[in-house]
C-alpha cells in the first residue's frame, strides 16, 4: 500500500513537472512492477478477478490469480494495489489517421491522403506526427496503439502499427508497413454534392473500375514474380509483399456485392492476407468470410443506418451478427472527428456489449481482436506473459463513460504521462476563478 | 380557406376567332359551312350524357346539341353512330409554347445581386412581370402531342422561379395563335423552386417561403404608399395579378400545407399543382379548402428481382408505387375538387394508360371527365367558353372509339374551335378475320389479327415433307424403301398495308416473294387485284372473309379488386398503423430520476391526461384503458431534449446566402416523415430545438418540437413556446471554411461580424421609432400618409431586442463571445444561449455576469482552427460556474445518445451523475424557458418520459420505451415487431412488383432516393 501512495505520489510530480510542456515520453522501465489485486479484463475473452500482473524490461512476465497463488511483494521494485481498479490490455485504434491530421479544416495540417490513384509506395509512417496536440488527449482514455493510415485515392499506401509513446516516429513502431489500403470502386453511386445529396444510382462504371485494379494487381504480380532486371518500378514493386503474404490487403467496402467481388478478387490473386474495412453489409455474406478466412474491421458503429426500414440498431449489433456467425472482427473509429474521437473507442466497443457482446468480447474487440488482424497479436494485444508491457489500469468500467478514468498506463513497461494540454487549460481556469 | 370572389373579377377578353386585319394572299377563304355530327353517345359534360345525340357546330362554336333534329342548311354531315363525344381535355399545367429558361452562366463567385436588367425586383426569382403571353410561340408538334391524348386547350406558363408570372390559356388547333389564344392573362403561377436565379438568395425552402411572404408584404406597401418611391415593375405585376386565379406548384404534401399557410396569412386560397402524393395525408389536404392539380405520373415498378438491389428501394418508394394510381380516388371520395394534369409524365403517351389505371383503381368516370374538362375551366374561369358541350361554348370536342376511359378505346377527332384534327382513322375498315386467299388459283389460308390500327397477318397452308424421327433420322417405307411423307402445318407473316380502301400484301414463300395489291370490297369481306409472282407475272388474286374477327367481351372497368397495403403515418417504414392515442399510464417500482428536490428514489409514477399526476406508492388502477408498466430494475428519466438539432427539416438547414437571415423560420419547414425523429425516440429524445445553420451571423427562425412521430408539421411544434433565432460567429458566418471564391461577403473578419450585429441592432431601433411614429398619429392623419414599410427580417430582430425572441449563438473563440455580450450590453438584451461555447470557460466569468447559457458538445475539437483550444471539461466548468449549462447533439447520429454524452460530465470534470443527467434534459428546459412544463419529473409536469434499462448514464443502458405527452411513442418491442411487418410488407409488394414485371409492364431500375437524412445539409462545415 505504502508503495501505491509512492507511485501516485511520483504521477502527480510527473504532472506537475510537465505542466507547460509536450509530455515528454517515459523513461525506460527499470525495475519489475507488480499490479496486484485488480480485476484483469485479459482481451483474450477471459478476465481475472484479482489478479497479480508482472512487468519486467518492457514485457509482461506473469499473469497470475492473486487468490490462488502465493505473491511476495517484497519480490518486486514497485507493488501498485490496484484493488477494485480494472486493467485492461492498451486499446488499439485500427485504421485511424491519428497524427496525420492535426485540425480539421487547416489543410496545412493534413497529412494522410496524396495525390494519385495508385500508391502502394506511399508509406503513411513518414508522417506520422508524436508531437500531436491530439495524440496525449486520445491515451487519456486508454488508447494507446494505432495503425495509422492513409487515405484517399485507390490504393492509399501502406499504413504502420505505432504506440502512443515516442520521441519519434522511429520510436514510435510496432509494426512497419504491415499492410496495403484500398478503396474498393463504389458499386452505387451518389449523385448531387456533400450539401445536397441526389439520388444514389447503380455505378456506370464499377465493372471498369474493377477491371482496372485487377490490371494493376496482374502487372504488380507479373512484376514480382522475379528478380526484376529492367527499371524499377516504386508502385509494382511495393505490391510484392502482398502476393507473399507479408502484407496485408485492407479492402474499404461496405455494399454486399462489393463484398462478394472483394472475396472473388482474393480468390483470384490468391491473395493470404485480406481484410475488410467497413463491411456494413458484411452480416449478409459471413459464410463466405469465413470460408476464406476474411476478418472485418467494422465500420465506426456509432453511425446511423443506411436505409431507413433497416434495424435501427443495425450498427450496433454488427459485432453481434459477426460474432454469432463466427467472423474475426474488430472494431474501429473512422467517421467525421475520429482523430480527435479516437478517444471515444473504447465506448464504441461498451456500445457493443448493450448490443449482444459479452463484456470481455466487447474488450477483445479492440485489443486482442485487432491486434490479430494487424499482425501485432504476438507482441499486444492481450495481457499475456511474454507480450509488451502495454496496459492502463481504470478506477472503474473503462468502456462506460459513466465511470471510466484512467489511472495509470503503461507502453512497453513505461509509464506514460496521462495529461494532456485539455486538462492543463482546465486546471488553469479552475485557478482563475478559484474552483476547486 | 378564403372564398375567391376574384373569380367574378375576371375580364374575359376572348380573342376573335377571323382576323379581319390581316391582308389575304389571293381569293377570301369564307368557308361558313356547319359540321353535324349524328347519332353520336354525347358526353354534354360529367353529368349529362344524351344517346343518339346531335352536335352542330358553326364558326368554332356549338350551335346545336340534343337529341334527333333537323339538320342545318349547308352542313357537313359525321355519321358517328357508335362513337363517343367529349369535350376536350383541358390541362392548367404546362409550358406548352413558352419561351425555354436559360440558367444564367454559372461563376465561381456567388452571385448576391440581380442580374436581371431592368426596374425589377431585387430577387432575381421574383418576376411575376413575365406573361405567359408574351413569350410564347405555337408548337405544333408539342400541341399534336397533346391533341393526340385529348386535350384541346392548355395553360401555359414559364416555370421558373418563386413568383412566375402570369399564364396563357391557349387552344391546340393548328391554326394561328391569334385564333388559340382564350384568356392571355388566365392566372399567377407560384413556386418554392427559384429555378434559373443563380442568386444566392434563397437558397432555402424556409428562404423561398419568407422572400414570397416579403414580396407580398412589399407589393402592398408599393401599391399603397403615396410617398415618392423607385419604380418597380415586379411589385406592380404581383399586386396587378393577385386578382386571378392564383396557382402554386409545390413538392410534396407538405409543401401543400406551407403554400396553404402563407395563403391565408394573405388572403389568398392557392390551387395546388401537387405531385400525386396527397392521398397520404387527405384530410390535411382537404382541411386547406384548396382546389388540387394532380399528375398521373404513377411510379414504375422496380427491378427487385435481386434481393441485394431491391435493399436501395425504400418501404415508403414502395408503398407510394402501389399506392399512387389510387391518388385520384382518394381526392374524389374526400370530396376535393381536382384537375388532372399531363406534367410530370415522362412520354405524354402514357396519360391515358395511367388515367385508366386510375379509373381502375376506383377513381368514378363522372369525376375522371369533370376533372379534365369542367374542374380545369371553372378554375381557370372559362367555364362559359369551355370544358362542356353547351351551346354557344367553342366547339372543342373529341370523338371517340368508345368509352374513352376503358382501355382499348381510342380517340379518333379532337376537333379544336371547330377545328378538326385526326388523331386515329374513324371509318376505318376492320379487316380482321380469316380469308381464303386464292392467288394465280392457289388457295391458302390469311388469318387477320391484332389491332384494328394495326392489323397482322399469317398465312397458313399445308407442305409435304418426309417424315423425321424423335432421333432425326429418316422414317422409310418398307416397301418402297424411300422417306414416308406428312403433311406439316407452315405459316409464314404477312405484310398487310391499309390506306383507306385499298390494301397491299406481301409475303414471303420457299419460290419467293409475292407482292399484291388491290381493293377491300363489302366491308371487308371480299378482297381483289393484281400481284406479281416471285417470277415476275402478273395475276389476279382474291381474299375472300369465312369468318368475321370476334371482338372478345371486355370486362367492364371495376374497382382494383387487388387489396392495397395499410396507410401508415407517417407513410414509411416504422410509420404507425394509426396515431397512438393518450391513455393513463402507471409505471411501477422503478428507480425514478426526478431531478427535483426528491432526488432519485423508488417509487411509482402516475400519468394522465399526459402529465405526471402522481410520484409515489400508487394503488394499481384497473380502469381497463390504462397502462401499467412493470418498472422493476428499470429507470424513468425526463425525456431528453436537444437544444441544437438539425433533424426533420427540409431542403435547407442554411438560408446561407446573406449575412442577415432573420426573416427566414424552421417552423416552416419541418419534415415530420424523416427517419431520425424515430431513430432518436429511440434514443430517448422527446424534444429538439430545430435550429437555423451557421452560416451567416444573423440566421433564421428556430422551431422546438416534440417528436410527436407520425403527426403533421404543426402537431409537432411545442405550443406557446418562446421563439428562438439562430446567430452565429467565426469561421463558419466569415466563410473561412467555403472555398477560395467565397471571399466577398461581408463580414470577412470577425472585425466585420460585430458591425453586422450592431447595423442590425440600431436599424431595427430606427424601425420601431418609425413605426412608434406613425402608429402614434391621430387617425385621420394616418389616412394622409402611408404606412412604413414592413419588413419581416428587422421585426424578428427588433423582437430580440424587446425580449420577445431569444438568441441561441454559435460561438467558440473568447474574443467573439465577449463581443457579442458587449454587443447586447450595450443594446439592452441579453444573451440567452450560446451554443457549442466551446471556449466559453475562458470567459465563464462574463458570461455569468451577463446571464448567458451554454450549450456545448460533450468533447468535440479539433475539426477547425477555431475549436483548437477546446476541452472537455467545458460544460463542467460552467456548470461550477453557475452558468445553466446543457449538452447538445447538432448530430443526427450523437442525437441518439446524448444521454451518454451527459454523462462524460461525470469523467471530465466530475459532475455528480444528477448533474450530468440535468445537461440534456431540464437544462435545456431552462434555456429554451420550458422548464415550467418540461424538463424534469414533477407533477403537473408533462409526461415527457424515458424509461431505461439501466442507470440512463450508463453506455449499457437502453432506452425502452418513450413516452411524450403520456403517449408512448417508442417502444423496443413494438419496434421488434415492426422490424418483422416491415420485411412483410416489403415483400408483399416486391412480389407485386415482380408480378407486374412479367405481366409486361415497364421498371425502372432500383435506387435509392436521395437521402431523406440531413446529415448535413449546411454551407458550413461542421454539420450546424
Amino acid at each position: 500500500m505504502k508503495n501505491a501512495q509512492y507511485i501516485i505520489l511520483i504521477l502527480l510530480g510527473f504532472c506537475l513537472s510537465n505542466f507547460q510542456g509536450q509530455e515528454a515520453p517515459g523513461a525506460k522501465q527499470g525495475g519489475t512492477v507488480l499490479l496486484l489485486n485488480g480485476t484483469a479484463h485479459l482481451g483474450t475473452g477471459e478476465m481475472i478477478n484479482r489478479s497479480a500482473i508482472v512487468l519486467e524490461k518492457g514485457k509482461i512476465v506473469k499473469v497470475m490469480n492473486a487468490l490462488t497463488n502465493t505473491i511476495n511483494n517484497s519480490d518486486y521494485d514497485t507493488v501498485i494495489d490496484i484493488k477494485d481498479k480494472h486493467v485492461y490490455p492498451g486499446f488499439i485504434a485500427v485504421n485511424s489517421t491519428l497524427g496525420l491530421m492535426e485540425i480539421g479544416a487547416v489543410r496545412a495540417t493534413e497529412d494522410f491522403k496524396e495525390i494519385g490513384t495508385y500508391n502502394p509506395n506511399v508509406r503513411s509512417i513518414i508522417a506520422y506526427n508524436t508531437d500531436s496536440k491530439i495524440t496525449p488527449t486520445i491515451r487519456t482514455n486508454g488508447v494507446l496503439i494505432a495503425q495509422v493510415t492513409p487515405r484517399g485515392g485507390v490504393i492509399s499506401g501502406s499504413s504502420s502499427v505505432v504506440n502512443f509513446d515516442a520521441w519519434n516516429w522511429e520510436d514510435a513502431l510496432v509494426k512497419e508497413d504491415i499492410g496495403i489500403h484500398l478503396n474498393w470502386p463504389r458499386f452505387m453511386k451518389s449523385s448531387g454534392w456533400w450539401s445536397t445529396p441526389g439520388d444514389t444510382k447503380k455505378s456506370k462504371n464499377y465493372a471498369e473500375r474493377t477491371k482496372e485494379i485487377s490490371t494493376f494487381f496482374d502487372e504488380a504480380a507479373a512484376y514480382n514474380k522475379a528478380l526484376n532486371e529492367g527499371e524499377r518500378d516504386l508502385k509494382l514493386e511495393a505490391m510484392g509483399a502482398l502476393f507473399t503474404g507479408e502484407k496485408t490487403l485492407y479492402v474499404n467496402v461496405s455494399y454486399v456485392k462489393e463484398i462478394n467481388d472483394v472475396i472473388n478478387f482474393k480468390r483470384k490473386y490468391k491473395l493470404k492476407k485480406v481484410v475488410i474495412v467497413g463491411g456494413y453489409d458484411s452480416w449478409m455474406v459471413t459464410d463466405r468470410l469465413k470460408e476464406n478466412n476474411i476478418p472485418v474491421i467494422i465500420q465506426h458503429i456509432h453511425s446511423l443506418p443506411n436505409q431507413p426500414e433497416d434495424d435501427i440498431d443495425l450498427p450496433y449489433k454488427l459485432p453481434k451478427l459477426l460474432r454469432d456467425a463466427g467472423v474475426s472482427y474488430c472494431l474501429q473509429y473512422n467517421a467525421d472527428m475520429e482523430q480527435m474521437g479516437t478517444r471515444n473507442l473504447p465506448f464504441v466497443a461498451g456500445t457493443t456489449i448493450a448490443y449482444g457482446l459479452t463484456y470481455e468480447e466487447g474488450v477483445a474487440s479492440i485489443t486482442l481482436n485487432a491486434a490479430k488482424i494487424l499482425g501485432v497479436n504476438k507482441e499486444l494485444g492481450s495481457i499475456e506473459e511474454g507480450k509488451n508491457a502495454t496496459l492502463f489500469v481504470s478506477d472503474g468500467d473503462a468502456l462506460d463513460m459513466r465511470t471510466s478514468n484512467v489511472f495509470i498506463a503503461f507502453i512497453d513497461g513505461r509509464m506514460v504521462n496521462l495529461d494532456n494540454h485539455q486538462s492543463r487549460n482546465y486546471n488553469k481556469y479552475k485557478t482563475k476563478y478559484g474552483l476547486e | 380557406m378564403k372564398n375567391y370572389l376574384f373569380l367574378l373579377l375576371v375580364f374575359f377578353s376572348i380573342i376573335g376567332v377571323s382576323q379581319e386585319d390581316f391582308p389575304t394572299n389571293g381569293v377570301r377563304d369564307k368557308n361558313h359551312n356547319s359540321h353535324a355530327f349524328i347519332n353520336a353517345t354525347i358526353h354534354v359534360d360529367a353529368e349529362t350524357i344524351i344517346n343518339e345525340g346531335y352536335l352542330f357546330i358553326k364558326e368554332g362554336r356549338i350551335t346545336y346539341v340534343g337529341l334527333k333534329t333537323k339538320l342545318p342548311e349547308n352542313c357537313v354531315v359525321h355519321d358517328a353512330k357508335g362513337k363517343h363525344i367529349y369535350p376536350s381535355f383541358i390541362d392548367l399545367y404546362t409550358s406548352y409554347g413558352a419561351e425555354e429558361v436559360k440558367k444564367s452562366p454559372r461563376s465561381n463567385y456567388p452571385q448576391y445581386n440581380s442580374l436581371k436588367k431592368g426596374a425589377y425586383s431585387w430577387n432575381q426569382a421574383i418576376k411575376p412581370e413575365v406573361n405567359g403571353i408574351e413569350i410564347f410561340t405555337e408548337n405544333d408538334k408539342s400541341a399534336k402531342e397533346y391533341r393526340n391524348i385529348g386535350f384541346g386547350t392548355v395553360l401555359s406558363h414559364q416555370q421558373d422561379g418563386v413568383a412566375r408570372g402570369t399564364s396563357v390559356l391557349t387552344n391546340l388547333a393548328s391554326n394561328s395563335q391569334h385564333e388559340n389564344i382564350v384568356l392571355e392573362k388566365a392566372a399567377a403561377h407560384y413556386s418554392f423552386k427559384k429555378g434559373s436565379s443563380r442568386q444566392a438568395y434563397p437558397s432555402s425552402l424556409m428562404g423561398c417561403i419568407a422572400l414570397i411572404k416579403q414580396t407580398f408584404l412589399d407589393a402592398e406597401w408599393y401599391h399603397n404608399s403615396s410617398e415618392d418611391k423607385q419604380k418597380n415593375l415586379s411589385l406592380e405585376a404581383f399586386t396587378s395579378t393577385q386578382s386571378l386565379p392564383q396557382i402554386f406548384d409545390v413538392r410534396n404534401k407538405y409543401s401543400v400545407l406551407r403554400a396553404d399557410k402563407i395563403g391565408d396569412e394573405f388572403s389568398v386560397q392557392y390551387i395546388f399543382k401537387g405531385v400525386g402524393d396527397e392521398y397520404q395525408m387527405i384530410s390535411d389536404m382537404k382541411a386547406t379548402n384548396g382546389k388540387f392539380i394532380v399528375p398521373l405520373n404513377f411510379p414504375k415498378a422496380y427491378d427487385v428481382e435481386d434481393p441485394y438491389d431491391a435493399r436501395h428501394v425504400s418501404l415508403e418508394e414502395m408503398k407510394h408505387w402501389e399506392l399512387a394510381p389510387s391518388n385520384p380516388k382518394f381526392l374524389e371520395e374526400n370530396q376535393i375538387v381536382f384537375a388532372l394534369t399531363t406534367d410530370g409524365l415522362k412520354k405524354k403517351s402514357e396519360f391515358l394508360t395511367n388515367l385508366r389505371k386510375a379509373v381502375k383503381r376506383g377513381l368514378s368516370k363522372k369525376q375522371a371527365l369533370k376533372s379534365l374538362t369542367q374542374v380545369p375551366a371553372e378554375m381557370i374561369g372559362a367555364y362559359a367558353e369551355l370544358g362542356s358541350l353547351t351551346l354557344g361554348k367553342q366547339a372543342n370536342f373529341l370523338i371517340t372509339s368508345g368509352d374513352v376511359f376503358e382501355q382499348g378505346e381510342s380517340i379518333h377527332q379532337n376537333w379544336i374551335n371547330g377545328q378538326k384534327h385526326e388523331v386515329s382513322a374513324m371509318d376505318l375498315v376492320d379487316i380482321r378475320g380469316v380469308y381464303n386467299l386464292n392467288v394465280n388459283q392457289n388457295i391458302r389460308t390469311l388469318k387477320v389479327t391484332g389491332s384494328k390500327e394495326k392489323p397482322s397477318g399469317k398465312l397458313t397452308y399445308d407442305m409435304i415433307v418426309d417424315s423425321i424421327s424423335v432421333k432425326g433420322d429418316l422414317v422409310l417405307d418398307s416397301l418402297t424403301g424411300k422417306p414416308y411423307k406428312v403433311i406439316k402445318k407452315k405459316s409464314v407473316k404477312v405484310t398487310t398495308t391499309l390506306n383507306d380502301h385499298t390494301i397491299a400484301i406481301s409475303y414471303q414463300l420457299k419460290g419467293g416473294v409475292y407482292r399484291l395489291s388491290g381493293n377491300v370490297n363489302f366491308g371487308s369481306g371480299v378482297w381483289d387485284g393484281r400481284g406479281q409472282m416471285p417470277n415476275g407475272d402478273w395475276v389476279k388474286w382474291t381474299a375472300i372473309r369465312s369468318e368475321k374477327h370476334e371482338k372478345k367481351k371486355k370486362a367492364l372497368a371495376v374497382a382494383d379488386s387487388i387489396t392495397l397495403g395499410k396507410f401508415n403515418y407517417p407513410m414509411m417504414a416504422y410509420g404507425w398503423d394509426s396515431l397512438p392515442v393518450q391513455k393513463s399510464i402507471l409505471i411501477k417500482n422503478a428507480t425514478v430520476w426526478t431531478l427535483e428536490e426528491q432526488g432519485t428514489l423508488e417509487a411509482d409514477l402516475l400519468i394522465r391526461g399526459g402529465k405526471i399526476v402522481h410520484i409515489g406508492k400508487i394503488a394499481d388502477i384497473v380502469d381497463g384503458n390504462s397502462i401499467v408498466i412493470d418498472g422493476k430494475g428499470k429507470h424513468v428519466s425526463p425525456g431528453i431534449i436537444d437544444e441544437h438539432s438539425h433533424i426533420a427539416i427540409e431542403r435547407g438547414v442554411n438560408e446561407g446566402s446573406n449575412a442577415v437571415t432573420a426573416e427566414v423560420r424552421i417552423g416552416d419547414v419541418i419534415k415530420p416523415n424523416d427517419i431520425n425523429i424515430y431513430r432518436q425516440l429511440s434514443g430517448g429524445v422527446t424534444a429538439s430545438q430545430l435550429l437555423h445553420g451557421s452560416a451567416n451571423p444573423i440566421g433564421g427562425q428556430a422551431a422546438l418540437i416534440k417528436l410527436r412521430w407520425g403527426n403533421s408539421p404543426e402537431q409537432m411544434k411545442v405550443m406557446n413556446a418562446p421563439g428562438f433565432i439562430k446567430f452565429a460567429l467565426g469561421e463558419n458566418v466569415k466563410q473561412s471554411n467555403w472555398g477560395s471564391y467565397n471571399t466577398i461577403r461581408f463580414p470577412q473578419t470577425r472585425m466585420g461580424v460585430e458591425q453586422v450585429f450592431y447595423d442590425a441592432f440600431i436599424n431595427a431601433q430606427e424601425y420601431e421609432n418609425k413605426w412608434s411614429v406613425y402608429n402614434e398619429l391621430p387617425k385621420k392623419k394616418k389616412q394622409e400618409v402611408s404606412a412604413p414599410r414592413r419588413d419581416l427580417q428587422t421585426e424578428a430582430i427588433l423582437e430580440i431586442l424587446n425580449a420577445q425572441r431569444f438568441v441561441t449563438c454559435h460561438s467558440y473563440v473568447q474574443s467573439e463571445i465577449n463581443m457579442l455580450m458587449h454587443v447586447a450590453d450595450s443594446m439592452k438584451f441579453r444573451l440567452n444561449t450560446f451554443t457549442h461555447i466551446l471556449e466559453g470557460y475562458k470567459v465563464a466569468d462574463k458570461m455569468k455576469a451577463h446571464g448567458a447559457g451554454g450549450s456545448t458538445f460533450s468533447d468535440w475539437w479539433a475539426y477547425k482552427f477555431e475549436v483548437n483550444d477546446a476541452i472537455p471539461h467545458n460544460a463542467s466548468l460552467l456548470n461550477q460556474m453557475g452558468i445553466v449549462t446543457a449538452i447538445n447533439s447538432d448530430d443526427a447520429e450523437m442525437g441518439r445518445r446524448l444521454n451518454q454524452e451527459a454523462a462524460k460530465g461525470i469523467k471530465y470534470g466530475g459532475m455528480t451523475e444528477e448533474e450530468a443527467l440535468k445537461m440534456v434534459t431540464l437544462n435545456p428546459a431552462i434555456l429554451l424557458h420550458v422548464d415550467e412544463r418540461m424538463g424534469s419529473i414533477k407533477v403537473g409536469k408533462d409526461a415527457d418520459l424515458v424509461i431505461w434499462s439501466d442507470n440512463p448514464l450508463s453506455i449499457y443502458a437502453k432506452a425502452e420505451q418513450t413516452i411524450i405527452d403520456g403517449i408512448i411513442y417508442y417502444d423496443w418491442e413494438r419496434d421488434l415487431k415492426m422490424r418483422k411487418e416491415i420485411q412483410q410488407e416489403r415483400l408483399r409488394i416486391i412480389t407485386k412488383m415482380i408480378e407486374e414485371k412479367n405481366g409486361g409492364a415497364e421498371t425502372q431500375k432500383a435506387f435509392k432516393k436521395k437521402s431523406q437524412v440531413h446529415v448535413c445539409g449546411t454551407l458550413s462545415d461542421d454539420g450546424n
